[in-house]
């Protein structure tokens, strides 16, 4: 009874808000901008589906120069008419936290930025590493398991964001192989190759520094660079179709989104997400509902603000590409099909290995080192070592 | 330039020149912003936006008002310095593509200051002093290939892009940045920033050196013994060494002259663009890349002329600042893909008749090329009798 008053009272209380006055948000998107199948259209998904939700006006505002940041803010700002203006990268910083002290009464949300105080500014931060590591024990494991003797990163720039994959996929890589020497008896040789490949735009240099790795016996390319994923995923595609094969390795493991769905589902088996959409709609719910609270909120496993890609993840980001336009709904069922077919390649203790490295993260029984900063990833790089300096 | 216009210039071209050089330049410039207008209208309207609507969002947000207007100035700023760079080579009959590059090394040379103290004021000009060598200094390499070995200006200044990109890059990411946030290098202290002009914009007094550039420039080339020499070197170089004038300082002068400019818009947008007063290394410089490339636009529509550059800038920074508005201003948002290919129409439409005049210098540069790399062997052979 008690349950049912809750829900007329949000119902109402949303009704009302709706039918007073359908508000307005704004998303302020870096100069990566739209169509990165990865962080900016995650941005603008989980705020477009807040918008949906609790019946508000969008707005997408996306940045051609750093030159736009802080006028951007100032634009939107000045009018007064935004419930909450959200920022979508950390590169906005500087300027978010200049537009917070000109508009004190104005709300503001920012992504990947831990630094900006004011009570306006809801600051959200992902712990990367959680996610990645079970990206890293994924790809150590089923090359172990396939006979490879690799495992890859491509990154972008080399920011302290970035560091955070780094450090949790050498954990996991390192993890891995334990798990596989515990129940194979044998210690697998698995190194690590990595690269910052400087850019996050640049799809060519994805694919070069990808092509280098598979040329190495790469078991997989981990994507951390955005849309450099394309470029990654069309080495993988290209060995592929050069051997012959159709499923197994190399796999490709998308970031940021589920990523899996791409090039047919063929190749990405698994995908370290980091949900800035959740991040978003948790902003402009908490606007919504009058809970907004100033400070950093930090999102990881347990919060559900990064995850490894399963089933309904899938399922959600098929729906998601066949609104976009990005999916034709006719191939959702080959997609699908595909996808299970190529992680059906990897060996079903794997999986399980990986659920219960989840498991340990989950109950803080697994400590997953992050690195914030040169000296950390330092450290995490001289503890876990993979062959590679 | 037109008058060397040989007989190798096809008619058709001929005729089409003269039309748009026979009218005077501010009614060819008035005709051909309609014809852009026009065509971002079209095609605004081809995918169901209100072309009136936006444009009146373009309108409003560039100049609307004091803080619209100070928005466009800023934003026009560098683009008056890297378009100097460009017009003063063209008028030294040089292609200078590299403003680009010279301003990543302004920037880098300016962010310097941030590793010692000074007295207010003192410590903004020793940081344009470290610009304008920087800029300079890189302009100097080119500027040298051509004139000893007959490199082509137009190659070695898109490869030292390139180098001070990547080389640009490295400081940011390895030398100068700050400790504390790894993406970004040092910030440069309060004693060496460009003071904010209008409050709550990004206008600060960068603007006036770019206006004293601009006409330190016009003076330079218009009314002294070098610039005259720079200029006949440009419209003839055999005539003009014919007529005593030693070309290769001419070439020298002008790069140089291009660089300190180029130099000093790195430093305007370090130095004065709030909030960071800092170069993003790790987001790959988005508030320093394309300002080298934009200038030589700029330079095109304001046909090469001090004077003209900086009504041009004005322009070109409104089309920014109102491009920022056109996004959600009203009931007819635009995304940003719009409203950049709207003015990508407007900014080709103006700089066509320049680009025009253009052509008999372009075509012999691309003649040089080609003999250079036929000389040289096997590449050019494909090109045959072009």
């Amino acid at each position: 009874m008690k349950r049912l008053l809750v829900v007329a009272l949000v119902l109402t209380l949303g009704l009302s808000v709706a039918g007073l006055a359908a508000g307005k948000v704004a998303v302020v998107l870096d100069v990566g901008g739209r169509g990165d199948l990865a962080f900016n259209d995650m941005g603008f998904k989980g705020t477009d589906q807040a918008a949906k939700d609790f019946n508000l006006q969008m707005v997408e505002v996306q940045c051609a120069t750093g030159a736009d940041y802080l006028p951007n803010m100032r634009n939107l700002a000045r009018t007064g008419e935004y419930d909450l203006i959200i920022c979508v990268g950390f590169l906005l910083g500087d300027a978010l936290a200049a537009a917070a002290t000109e508009f004190p009464n104005q709300k503001f949300a920012i992504i990947d930025v831990d630094y900006i105080t004011g009570p306006n500014i809801m600051n959200f931060v992902f712990r990367e590493n959680e996610m990645s590591a079970l990206v890293g024990a994924l790809a150590a494991m089923s090359a172990a398991q396939h006979g490879y003797t690799t495992a890859g990163i491509v990154l972008g720039i080399e920011i302290p964001v970035l560091w955070h994959f780094e450090a949790g996929f050498r954990f996991g890589m390192d993890w891995g192989l334990k798990a596989y020497a515990a129940h194979e008896g044998t210690m697998p040789a698995v190194n690590l190759l990595y690269t910052y490949t400087g850019t996050f735009s640049d799809i060519a240099l994805g694919k070069a520094a990808s092509e280098a790795m598979l040329a190495q016996g790469a078991v997989g390319i981990y994507n951390v660079a955005g849309p450099l994923g394309v470029g990654d995923l069309e080495a993988v595609t290209e060995v592929h179709d050069n051997a012959g094969t159709k499923y197994g390795p190399p796999y490709y493991y998308g970031v940021d989104a589920d990523q899996d769905w791409m090039g047919n589902g063929m190749h990405g088996i698994a995908s370290g997400m980091k949900r800035v959409d959740t991040a978003c709609y948790m902003a402009v719910e908490a606007v919504v509902n009058g809970t907004f609270t100033p400070g950093v909120t930090s999102l990881g496993l347990a919060e559900g603000g990064v995850a490894i890609s399963k089933v309904r993840d899938m399922e959600e980001f098929i729906q998601y590409g066949i609104g976009a336009g990005q999916i034709a709904a006719a191939d959702a069922p080959a997609i699908t099909y595909n996808w299970v077919q190529n992680r059906l390649t990897v060996a079903d203790w794997i999986w399980d290995a990986v659920a219960l490295l989840e498991q340990g993260i989950l109950n803080n029984s697994i400590f997953v080192p992050t690195a914030s900063t040169g000296a950390e990833i330092a450290t995490v790089r001289a503890q876990y070592t993979l062959g590679a300096p | 330039m037109s008058e060397q216009a040989g007989p190798t210039q096809s008619r058709l071209l001929r005729g089409v020149h003269r039309t748009v050089t026979g009218l005077h330049p501010a009614l060819e410039s008035m005709l051909a912003a309609l014809i852009g207008l026009l065509v971002g209208a079209a095609l605004m309207y081809m995918w169901g936006f209100n072309p009136w609507k936006a444009y009146w969002a373009l309108l409003r947000g560039a100049y609307g008002g004091s803080y619209e207007w100070a928005s466009t100035l800023a934003r026009a700023t560098p683009l008056i310095l890297t378009a100097l760079t460009f017009s003063v080579c063209v008028r030294a009959g040089m292609f200078n593509i590299g403003a680009e590059g010279q301003m990543f090394m302004g920037a880098m040379a300016a962010i310097c200051v941030a590793l010692f103290k000074m007295p207010p004021g003192i410590h903004l000009i020793v940081g344009l002093l470290f610009a304008l060598i920087a800029g300079a200094a890189w302009s100097i390499v080119p500027a040298v290939l051509k004139i000893t070995r007959g490199v082509s200006e137009v190659i070695s200044t898109i490869m030292f892009n390139w180098i001070a990109r990547w080389l640009a890059l490295y400081i940011a990411i390895f030398i100068l940045v700050d400790p504390s946030r790894a993406e970004k290098t040092l910030t440069i202290p309060v004693s060496a920033r460009f003071p904010i002009l209008v409050r709550g914009t990004d206008f600060s007094y960068s603007f006036f050196l770019a206006i004293f550039a601009a006409l330190v420039l016009y003076f330079v080339l218009w009314h002294t013994t070098m610039g005259y020499e720079v200029r006949a070197a440009g419209l003839n170089p055999t005539a003009a060494r014919y007529g005593g004038i030693r070309n290769k300082r001419t070439m020298i002068v002008s790069f140089l002259l291009g660089g300190i400019t180029a130099g000093l818009a790195g430093a305007t947008v370090v130095m004065g663009m709030p909030p960071s007063y800092a170069a993003f290394g790790g987001g790959a410089f988005p508030e320093l890349t394309n300002i080298g490339f934009d200038g030589m636009a700029v330079a095109m529509v304001g046909r090469n002329h001090p004077i003209g550059i900086i009504v041009a800038s004005v322009l070109f920074g409104g089309l920014n600042a109102g491009g920022r508005v056109m996004q959600f201003y009203g009931s007819n948002p635009v995304p940003l893909e719009m409203v950049r290919i709207v003015m990508g129409a407007i900014v080709l439409a103006m700089s066509i008749p320049e680009l025009i005049r253009l052509v008999p210098a372009i075509k012999s540069q691309g003649e040089r090329l080609i003999a250079t790399l036929r000389r040289h062997g096997r590449p050019a052979s494909k090109e045959g009798s072009a």
